[in-house]
C-alpha cells in the first residue's frame, strides 16, 4: 500500500522530469541539425519559471478549469502507464481507460479555449479535434492489433509477455510502423504541429494563453511526450527497467525529431488523408494478421 | 553570463527566468523587421540566448520596435503593448523611433516613441546589425541585475501622461484605459 502511495507521488514527477529533457532536447538537437549552437537544455524549465513569475489573464471560470482539467487528464493517464516495472493504477483492462482518457487533454483545450472567443482559438481547436479524428483510427487498429495478439486488455500483461519472450514490434512489424507513423500527429510536432501553427494562426489554441497558463500547457505538453513515447515503448519495445526503458524511449523520441526537423508543415486536409490513408491500412494489415494466425 | 550559477537562481528565480527568456512578440513596424530573420535563423542564432519569437503578446515580454513609426502603426504598437503581460521590456530599435531617423520632417511619422509608451532601451543605426540585438539583449540583462529595466512600472504610475500623449497624437481612442485614470472619472 506504502509502496503505491509513493509510486503515485513519484511517476508522475519522473514524467515531468523525462519530458521536459526531451523539450529540452528537442530543442537543441533541431537547432544543430539546423547548425545553429541552440539554446541549453534547461530552457524549457527556464521559461516555465519565467511564465509562473509573469501576470496572466483569465478570460473566465471555464478558461481556467480548461487548462487544469487537461492537465489533470495528463497526470492520471501518467499513472496508468507502466514506467519500467512502476504501475501504480495498473488494472486488468488499463488499455481500453487509457484509450478514453486520451481525450480529456484536447477536451480541456477546447472547452478553455472555447471561453476565450478568439477566431484563432477556434481555428486551432477545429484543427486539433480534426487532427485526433485522423491519428484516433490507426491508433485504435494498432491498439485493437498488440490486444488480438496477446489476448488481453492488461498493458501491464502485455509487457509481461513481451519480456518473457521476443518484443511485440517482430510479431506486429505492421501495426509498430503505423503508430510509428503517427506520433509526430500525436505529438503535435512539425509535419503536423497544424495545431499550433504560429505563422498561419498565431499559436493556435495558445494565443490566448500567457503567463501561468502557459507554464500549465507547456507541463501538460511534457506530460503529453511522456505518454506517447512511454506507451509505443510498452506496447511495442517490450517495456524494460528504468534505465533500459529510458533509454528505448530516447531512441523513439529521436527518431521522431529527425523527422520533425526536417519536413515541412501539411496543411489539415492532407495530414486527414495521410492518417486515414496508409498508417490505417497498415495497421488494419497488421490487425487481421494478429487475428488469423 | 550567470545562467548556470544555481545560487542566483535560487535567490530571485523570477528576475533569472526574465533575464534568459525573451520572448520576442514577432512585430514589424518599418524596414527594421528585415534584420530579425537573420537574427533568429541559423546564422546568428538568437535561441541561444533564449531569445524566441512568438507570434501573440500574450506570450511575448520583450517588444521590439523596429523601424519607423507611423501614426497608424503608433495604434497597432499600443495596442500590442497593453496587450502584454506584466514583466514586459521594449527595445527601440533603429533611428527612427529615437528622432524620427531620416523620416525626421516626415508629417505622418512618430518622431518620439517614448512619449506614448515606456522605452527600456535603444539601439541607434540605421539598420542595426544583428549583433548589435544581442548586445542590447546583455545590456537588458544588466539591467534587469540592476533593477533599471521598470517601463511597466512607469508606465502603470505615469499611465494618465502617457494617455494624454497618446490622444493628442491618435485623436479619441477606442479602447479603455488599461490603469484607471483619475480624472476622467471626477
Amino acid at each position: 500500500m506504502i509502496i503505491k502511495v509513493i509510486s503515485i507521488i513519484v511517476l508522475p514527477l519522473i514524467a515531468l522530469i523525462i519530458g521536459f529533457f526531451f523539450l529540452g532536447l528537442s530543442r537543441k538537437v533541431i537547432a544543430r541539425i539546423h547548425r545553429r549552437y541552440g539554446p541549453p537544455i534547461s530552457q524549457p524549465l527556464i521559461d516555465v519559471i519565467k511564465l509562473i513569475n509573469q501576470e496572466s489573464i483569465s478570460h473566465g471560470k471555464l478558461f481556467d478549469m480548461g487548462v487544469i482539467l487537461s492537465l489533470a487528464g495528463s497526470v492520471i493517464l501518467v499513472l496508468f502507464i507502466p514506467f519500467g516495472g512502476i504501475a501504480p493504477l495498473a488494472t486488468s483492462g488499463d488499455l481500453l481507460v487509457i484509450i478514453y482518457l486520451m481525450l480529456l487533454a484536447p477536451l480541456g483545450v477546447a472547452l478553455s479555449g472555447g471561453e476565450a472567443a478568439n477566431p484563432n482559438v477556434s481555428i486551432g481547436i477545429s484543427r486539433k479535434m480534426m487532427l485526433a479524428l485522423g491519428y484516433e483510427v490507426p491508433f485504435l487498429f494498432s491498439l485493437l492489433a498488440v490486444m488480438t495478439w496477446y489476448k488481453t486488455t492488461s498493458l501491464v500483461e502485455v509487457v509481461k509477455a513481451q519480456q518473457s519472450f521476443l518484443w511485440a514490434i517482430f510479431y506486429l512489424p505492421l501495426p509498430a510502423v503505423a503508430y510509428f507513423m503517427i506520433l509526430p500527429a500525436m505529438l503535435g510536432i512539425r509535419p503536423f504541429d497544424i495545431v499550433s501553427a504560429p505563422q498561419e494562426i498565431a499559436s493556435g489554441t495558445a494565443v490566448e494563453y500567457g503567463g501561468r497558463y502557459l507554464a500549465l500547457t507547456t507541463i501538460q505538453h511534457a506530460f503529453h511526450i511522456f505518454i506517447d513515447i512511454a506507451l509505443f515503448v510498452n506496447l511495442f519495445l517490450g517495456g524494460g527497467n528504468l534505465l533500459t526503458f529510458f533509454v528505448k524511449m530516447l531512441v523513439v523520441f529521436l527518431l521522431g525529431l529527425f523527422i520533425n526537423a526536417v519536413f515541412p508543415r501539411l496543411r489539415i486536409d492532407q495530414a486527414i488523408k495521410y492518417c486515414w490513408k496508409w498508417p490505417a491500412i497498415l495497421a488494419l494489415v497488421g490487425l487481421i494478421i494478429a487475428r488469423i494466425i | 553570463m550567470d545562467r548556470g550559477s544555481i545560487k542566483k537562481w535560487l535567490k530571485a528565480p523570477g528576475k533569472m527566468g526574465q533575464k534568459y527568456s525573451f520572448w520576442v512578440v514577432y512585430f514589424c513596424t518599418g524596414c527594421g523587421i528585415i534584420e530579425i530573420p537573420p537574427t533568429i535563423t541559423s546564422r546568428w542564432d538568437a535561441e541561444r540566448f533564449g531569445v524566441i519569437p512568438v507570434a501573440t503578446p500574450r506570450q511575448a515580454n520583450l517588444f521590439l520596435i523596429t523601424g519607423y513609426v507611423s501614426v497608424k502603426t503608433l495604434r497597432a504598437i499600443i495596442r500590442t503593448y497593453e496587450q502584454m503581460p506584466d514583466p514586459k521590456y521594449t527595445v527601440g530599435f533603429g533611428s527612427c523611433p529615437i528622432n524620427g531617423g531620416m523620416y525626421w520632417d516626415s508629417y505622418n511619422t512618430i518622431k518620439h516613441l517614448d512619449k506614448y509608451i515606456p522605452v527600456d532601451g535603444w539601439i541607434a543605426g540605421c539598420m542595426p546589425r544583428p549583433e548589435s540585438i544581442f548586445i542590447a539583449v546583455t545590456h537588458l540583462w544588466t539591467m534587469i541585475d540592476k533593477g533599471m529595466a521598470t517601463g511597466y512600472i512607469k508606465y502603470r504610475e505615469k499611465y494618465k501622461n502617457y494617455r494624454k500623449n497618446q490622444e493628442e497624437a491618435l485623436g479619441k481612442l477606442e479602447w479603455p484605459p488599461l490603469y484607471p485614470v483619475g480624472d476622467k472619472n471626477e
